[in-house]
């Protein structure tokens, strides 16, 4: 009668004294509280050859949304006021709406976490790059998107055909570098990023009077082709300066 | 050794927080006591490659912080705690330290079983899935000591990880210390003496920029036989020593 009954027992229970529980535990737990990744940040991971810089570059919470938003109202509300007027406002405003958005997505005073940002082996001036270039190629395909909708606009309305529209991101790509170049480098050398953008903003002012002044065409800043090999110099000259403020330096602070 | 410090300082200014510090530490865990001001922050600072010192030395894992490649070898192999941890409110628990595991190079595929190690190490499984701007202050003081393990760190760094914990906690925290302690070299910046003596194998204790007691804690306590304020024996040789210190001028 007890050997049955053994045999059933051994049959019926599990020894699990050979089990760890608590790994077997972590290993459940891994899987359920995983975050599964999207197809863009898996593209992107593949892109910048780092999962850390793509999490960093789509999830900051400083980064995306309002970037997004606010590069999508000026383009929109640009576009509305170039069909409508037929002045390419929306080439001045780019520049600016940009150096902005990068003074602002960069430094101690946005990031809440940038203490611990900063002991990470992937580099914030990594990070602030690749934000740069997101915002560049966020601004470029929304741009090239306003300026074939005033081109198709403009090709059936009553007005001639403003052929320089086509141009258009051509004409605020080179400004808008420059200017968020400098900006950059007044953010990173001054520490502040309303130092930047107030420093961006000021300069794009500065230059969109300065050549309206001159040539008296109130665009002349964007439409102006005598104004990109400047533009292009303070491009180079403010991301040597970046490259000079951000290098890791020994001495006082 | 995993720290190398010789005669590193750094200022602020024409304060000078940290005041020509050497230092060499093996595995175990360091406590580093001393008065507010007493430098310990810019000292882990600069342990965490935060900061660079003003001048002087300092090697980490055998590397040299101040060579980008290297920074960034040690920088995986670094667990870092700030006094001021800042989180990002919307993150849940475990996307807050799975972002920092990503950061910290672990590869993709290990992170879901590291994080959860680290959380659960941490005891925080319950609230795994809770958004940070939920947690109580001791809690995120836990996510924060997640983070800084979840690459299982050669090198930790910890300045005031038992702030706003509860006894409870802890306690807990000073069993994870004596654990961690057994592989990698652990700092822990603290002004808590009972935190030393519960889990630290080694104590420095700091004033003005200066090392100016290095020992064991029985030793810190031995200081304070005859002399020293305080309830406790490691309070007594604590302030024994501060007040020797300050009084000779110059560090012991």
């Amino acid at each position: 009668m007890t050997e049955p009954d053994k045999n059933a027992s051994d049959a019926g229970e599990l020894d699990l004294s050979g089990i760890d529980l608590g790994r077997v535990w972590t290993g459940v737990a891994a899987e359920v509280w995983r975050r599964h990744t999207g197809p863009v940040e898996r593209i992107a991971a593949r892109l910048l050859r780092s999962a850390g810089l793509a999490r960093a570059l789509l999830t900051t919470p400083s980064l995306l949304l309002p970037w997004l938003i606010s590069t999508a109202v000026v383009f929109g509300v640009g576009g509305l006021i170039n069909i409508a007027g037929g002045q390419p406002l929306v080439w001045l405003l780019a520049p600016g709406i940009a150096a902005i958005g990068i003074a602002y997505a960069y430094g101690p005073g946005v990031d809440p976490a940038w203490e611990l940002s900063c002991s990470m082996p992937v580099s914030q001036r990594m990070v602030l790059l690749v934000r740069a270039v997101c915002v560049f190629a966020v601004n470029a395909v929304i741009g090239l998107a306003v300026s074939t909708i005033t081109y198709a606009v403009s090709l059936h309305g009553a007005r001639p055909v403003n052929v320089e529209a086509v141009a258009v991101t051509v004409a605020w790509l080179l400004p808008m570098t420059a200017i968020c170049a400098l900006t950059l480098a007044v953010a990173v050398a001054a520490r502040s990023a309303s130092a930047g953008a107030f420093a961006g903003v000021l300069a794009w002012a500065a230059a969109v009077l300065a050549s309206g002044s001159a040539s008296g065409q109130f665009t002349a800043a964007v439409t102006d082709s005598s104004t990109y090999l400047p533009y292009l110099a303070v491009a180079v000259a403010a991301t040597v300066a970046v490259g000079y403020a951000t290098r890791r330096q020994r001495g006082t602070q | 050794m995993n720290i190398e410090l010789t005669t590193i300082t750094r200022s602020f200014g024409k304060n000078r927080a940290v005041d020509g510090v050497s230092l060499e530490v093996g595995p175990g865990v360091l406590g580093v006591l001393g008065p507010n001001g007493a430098g310990k922050t810019s000292l882990l600072r600069m342990l965490a490659t935060v900061l660079p010192p003003s001048s002087g030395e300092i090697r980490l894992l055998d590397r040299d912080p101040d060579r980008t490649e290297q920074r960034r070898e040690i920088r995986r192999r670094l667990g870092y705690l700030p006094q001021n941890l800042g989180y990002y409110p919307a993150f849940t628990v475990v996307e807050f330290i799975e972002y920092f595991a990503l950061l910290k190079e672990v590869p993709p595929a290990r992170v879901p079983q590291a994080v959860a190690t680290a959380v659960e190490r941490v005891d925080l499984g319950a609230k795994a899935k809770a958004r940070l701007r939920t947690l109580s202050g001791g809690m995120l003081r836990r996510v924060g000591i997640a983070q800084a393990i979840v690459n299982h760190p050669d090198l930790l760094l910890l300045d005031e990880p038992t702030a706003g914990l509860d006894p409870e906690q802890r306690v807990g925290f000073r069993a994870l210390l004596r654990d961690l302690g057994q592989a990698a070299t652990v700092v822990v910046s603290t002004h808590l003496v009972e935190d030393v003596g519960a889990a630290c194998s080694e104590v420095a204790l700091m004033d003005t920029g200066h090392i100016v007691f290095r020992g064991t804690p029985a030793e810190l306590a031995g200081r304070g036989e005859r002399h020293g304020v305080g309830d406790a024996p490691l309070e007594r040789g604590y302030s024994a020593v501060l007040q020797a210190s300050r009084q000779s001028g110059v560090a012991a």
